[in-house]
């Protein structure tokens, strides 16, 4: 391999080269600035990480299969998969690639950083390079694959459902041209490489391709046109980039040290949040996923729309995008890249200040601490509880049949958990609230607290701090009281579908106890989307927004989802969706406890029997 | 040779009709769903404002009708149009032309276990006003106390309430837990009655004096507050939370009975005639009349008639009203004048 | 106010002439659905602040069409939700209270 320019530079490269130094620039920029918005302490803990060798090496890991594979697209559909890891992966590789080039032929070169992006331009093999002849062979298989990528890519602008996607985002016009422009990088890489074949050497795409070109163009001149064309792309292709969802390849990698730091959000605007803003590549899976996205409805409210906004800056969008979501989580859990959409929207509405602040000093807590003695179980219905007495009711004739000691502790009405003010965005108001509530439990001198609302469990647990007091869930302590055998169940012939509340299975990751507990009273079926792909059931409290008649929409389309399942009935764990639910469906809907409670005996009463 | 007038509900609107379309010179068929006739008012004891026997009044109108040809647990299966009026096709077989249909469908009780927080089917004395008519009427059942110390009527459930799907107002609930309050203290003297209202609209002829006799002799006491909460004591009695709108405060009391005025919605049933037929439903579901002033028995097709509930919530006289209008509304239709 | 040692008794009448209806107004602009309240008391009944603080959304929106203080009922809002569930009218009241919070002047 000889070089054909003594100087190492041809003025095509201009263009590349000025993207280039912008784009890196623009990012470093950028990191040092989200660096410096980071607390102290989460710098400090973010600086550790990579140097702990084992987070060092799971960032390694994780920014090949989610960056490069993108092993989470494929899990989702193949196709999007495909499509999405031969661009990247190939563009990788041939960056690799022609490095290697670089490195083995001409390593006095290495330096110029358009050179590896240019190598066939500026070479002439000779006959010693024919060792060369597998790096050129990979050179033009792995440009092929991402050439079946971008046609794919093509393919899925006319026909998005191809790709298990029925909407797709639509792009803005910046958006557009970055688009555009990588789809013409890989054409125009392949017509300037198949021009030079004849001297720098080629494969199985290029030389035959050379051998075309030259029966009619004869000329060496046309070489050059088309190597100014494929630095023009990808320049402007760099220079678009920070401003487009291209932005989302180098923040991508930022993310996921950081997330692998253990980094939590915690301004709306700063350090991580933005990082994350960044790393949304706009693929619109959040789109279908969105439960508010039922009738071609609020299609500019979900996550991809709200990074889009942040990044645009436009206040009044972001603070409508925040407001009317459900906070269901569900972009969360469908996400590739791990943006915290709810989180995001959460601290967004904690930035807004209120005039009133909130004032519980008229709850005598010590009081209520008195009032709820007596029990070693402590019941906490919530407030929602009250409006379906039902689980009440049926929590207390459990207790009773399974003989426990208990003491419910807002049977009159109590304090409210405190969650809902949480989600508000009120979060100083909120912990206030905590404050009560602790101090009633606490005095109550409980050793369990069983909580049959999910909202409220998830603030118990992830909120409060209760030494001494083991905080469970109803379906976990029924399925206890049902394997001590102070419960004996009798199997109904019904069947139900059972619905996951947001809050209790992607909020607390609580799938299986209720599934495992119904399945032992009675037939269960699965709805066609449930775990973490459940449907949000409408009532959510997290939306601030959606009007009542918006709701009902949603809420249709959620119990479509569970009539999927031709079950006779349908079983939740959460008095809200049970609620919402019952408003409008065509079958009964049943909390569990409801159902533990009709389909169980109490040990002690068998023994009297 | 008569002619054939379908007449589909056979509850009070349609016996109505039928009869005054007998005198009128046609003939009248009654297809009805249930295994009788007299729909929701057979199903009842007395009725305001005369405390009349509602079977009484069931069997004089079946009196009236004996020459109709009347099809018992029958339904509509399908409404053709023809050049010149309907093919009606029944589920048991017959098919019968005709040139005008009456459609007195009525209306659907509120299913009160959809207001959750009530506790209906939850909690065993929380009944509706039909349990209460039908326990009137002899059937016995352990959902009632022998001796309640205090029962608790509440109004609106399932009307002027958009989470329950109905708006509008079912006209007759006010008046109707007024006349079951005092006939419960005619019953158990010594219990504590208490109506739980938004508004009292008393608009009928005698209405205000039975919420006067409802204050003065039976003592009822009226809490303007709707209900919203229903639990239970620890001895087991229903402890009901409202707010005491008047004094401004929250407000609670124990009961041994309470009873919700289920409203009327519309009959779903409705849905698929409306369709067959190309009837126009109206925004609360009900079946939308031409005009709801001097077209009330109009509907948007020629020969089809409405009478009774099926378009809005109605008092008994005003359903016989309407179903005489509608029966000469035909006669007009009929004989082109 | 200065104190004079004594006071002035507040007339017993509400003078809707001379209320001020600003912040109602304001907040109708805002939250068109707080015209349609019904005074039916619903959410009042549920309120889980009411046995605490004696808050009363009814109150607070009849207080603010007659012009009176409600500051005092808004602090013990916990924003729990039931106010919603309950509102024969569909009135979002959660928000309408997030509202009324933030533009209290």
């Amino acid at each position: 391999m000889i070089e054909r320019f003594s100087s190492g530079f041809h003025p095509f490269v201009l263009p590349f080269l000025a993207g280039m130094v912008f784009v890196l620039g623009y990012c470093v920029y950028g990191i040092v600035r989200i660096l410096f918005q980071l607390t102290g302490e989460d710098r400090r803990r973010f600086f550790l990480s990579l140097v702990t060798p084992r987070t060092a090496l799971k960032n390694v890991k994780d920014i090949f299969c989610d960056c490069l594979l993108h092993v989470k697209l494929w899990k989702r559909n193949r196709m999007l998969g495909f499509m999405h890891s031969s661009i990247a992966f190939g563009w990788f590789m041939i960056i690799v690639l022609g490095h290697v080039e670089v490195m083995l032929f001409l390593p006095e070169r290495i330096r110029l950083f358009y050179y590896p992006i240019f190598f066939n331009f500026f070479v002439a093999e000779t006959d010693s390079t024919i060792q060369g002849s597998l790096l050129f062979f990979l050179m033009d298989f792995f440009l092929l694959v991402i050439l079946i990528g971008i046609a794919l890519a093509m393919v899925k602008r006319v026909r998005s459902r191809l790709f298990g996607m029925r909407r797709t985002p639509r792009p803005s016009l910046l958006n557009q041209i970055g688009l555009y422009s990588l789809w013409a990088i890989f054409p125009l890489r392949l017509l300037a490489e198949s021009f030079t074949a004849h001297i720098s050497g080629g494969s199985f795409l290029t030389i035959p391709a050379n051998w075309v070109f030259r029966q009619f163009l004869g000329n060496d001149l046309n070489m050059l046109p088309t190597w100014w064309a494929y630095s023009i792309a990808l320049g402007v292709f760099m220079s678009v980039l920070p401003f487009t969802r291209y932005m989302h390849i180098p923040a991508e990698m930022m993310l996921i040290p950081m997330r692998n730091a253990g980094l939590k959000v915690r301004n709306a605007r700063k350090g991580f949040a933005r990082v994350q803003v960044y790393s949304c590549p706009n693929c619109g899976v959040c789109i279908d996923a969105c439960p508010m996205s039922v009738d071609k409805a609020n299609l500019k409210d979900c996550t991809v729309y709200l990074t889009r906004q942040m990044r645009r800056g436009n206040e009044r969008r972001i603070a409508e995008i925040s407001d009317k979501c459900l906070l269901c989580g569900k972009c969360e859990a469908v996400c590739q890249v791990g943006v915290e959409g709810p989180k995001l929207r959460l601290l967004n509405r904690a930035e807004r200040k209120y005039a009133v602040k909130a004032d519980y000093s008229g709850i005598p807590a010590a009081s209520l601490a008195e009032a709820a003695k007596g029990g070693k179980v402590l019941y906490y219905g919530g407030c929602m509880s009250q409006l379906v007495p039902s689980v009440g009711r049926s929590m207390e004739s459990i207790f009773r049949k399974a003989g426990v000691d208990y003491t419910w502790m807002d049977r009159d009405g109590g304090v409210c958990c405190g969650r809902p003010m949480l989600t508000a965005g009120r979060l100083e108001e909120a912990r206030k609230i905590v404050r009560k509530n602790t101090e009633v439990i606490l005095g109550s001198g409980a050793e369990t607290m069983v909580v049959s609302c999910p909202i409220c469990y998830k603030m118990f647990t992830e909120e409060y701090a209760l030494p001494g007091i083991r905080v469970v869930h109803y379906a976990g302590y029924m399925e206890e009281l049902l394997k001590e055998g102070l419960l004996v169940p009798s199997r109904s012939d019904l069947c139900y579908v059972y619905h996951d509340p947001c809050e209790l299975g992607r909020g607390c990751g609580i799938y299986e106890e209720p599934r495992r507990l119904l399945g032992k009273l009675a037939g269960i079926a699965e709805a066609e989307k449930n775990r973490a792909e459940s449907v949000c059931c409408g009532g959510s409290l997290g939306s601030l927004t959606l009007s009542f008649a918006k709701r009902e929409k949603i809420t249709r389309a959620a119990l479509e989802n569970l009539y999927t399942s031709k079950a006779d009935a349908i079983a939740t764990a959460c008095p809200l969706c049970t609620a919402t639910f019952a408003r409008y469906a065509d079958r009964p809907v049943r909390d569990l406890a409801e159902i533990v409670d009709r389909q169980t005996v109490g040990k002690l009463k068998l023994e009297t029997i | 040779m008569k002619e054939n007038v379908v007449v589909i509900g056979g509850g009070v609107a349609g016996m109505e009709a039928a009869r005054q379309l007998l005198l009128l010179g046609y003939n009248p068929i009654v297809v009805e769903q249930q295994d009788h006739l007299g729909g929701h008012v057979a199903q009842w004891n007395c009725l305001f404002p005369d405390m009349a026997s509602a079977g009484d009044l069931v069997r004089n109108l079946g009196d009236g009708i004996t020459d109709a040809n009347i099809f018992l647990e029958t339904r509509v299966t399908f409404v053709n149009r023809l050049q010149e009026g309907y093919l009606v096709m029944l589920s048991n077989g017959v098919n019968i032309a005709c040139r005008a249909i009456l459609v007195a469908t009525g209306f659907k009780l509120f299913d009160a276990a959809r207001k959750e927080e009530y506790g209906y089917g939850v909690y065993d004395h929380v009944v509706t006003n039909a349990d209460l008519e039908s326990w009137f009427n002899g059937n016995t059942s352990d959902r009632f106390p022998e001796a309640p110390r205090s029962i608790g009527f509440v109004h609106c459930v399932g009307s002027r309430d958009l989470k329950a799907g109905n708006s509008q107002c079912s006209k007759v609930c006010c008046i109707t837990a007024v006349k079951q309050a005092i006939e419960m203290k005619e019953r158990f003297p010594d219990a504590r009655v208490f109506c739980f209202y938004m508004d009292l609209r008393l608009f009928g002829k005698k209405y205000e004096d039975f919420y006067i006799r409802a204050q003065q002799e039976f003592g009822i006491q009226f809490i303007r507050g709707r209900v919203s909460e229903v639990g239970e004591t620890l001895d087991g009695r229903l402890q009901v939370k409202a707010e005491d709108t008047l004094s401004g405060k929250p407000l609670k009391v124990q009961l041994d009975l309470l009873v919700l005025m289920a409203g009327m919605s519309c009959n779903p049933d409705v849905a698929d005639l409306a369709r067959m037929a190309r009837l126009d439903i109206d925004s609360d579901g009900f079946l939308r009349s031409r005009d709801n002033l001097g077209g009330i028995n109009a509907s948007n097709r020629p020969g089809i008639f409405y009478a009774g509930a099926c378009t809005g919530a109605k008092t008994v006289p005003e359903v016989l009203a309407e179903a005489r209008s509608a029966a000469l509304a035909i006669h007009r239709y009929m004989t082109g004048r | 106010m200065t104190d004079f040692g004594f006071k002035l008794s507040k007339s017993a009448t509400l003078d809707l002439d001379k209320a001020d209806t600003g912040l109602y107004e304001r907040l109708c602009s805002l939250e068109p659905d707080a015209r349609i309240c019904m005074n039916c008391g619903s959410c009042s009944a549920t309120c889980t602040a009411a046995p605490f603080s004696g808050m009363s959304l009814r109150k607070v929106i009849l207080g603010l069409q007659r012009g009176q203080d409600v500051r005092p009922m808004l602090q013990g809002c916990m924003l729990c939700g039931k106010c919603s569930m309950v509102c024969p009218r569909g009135i979002n009241t959660r928000h309408l209270l997030l509202t009324l919070c933030r533009i209290y002047d």
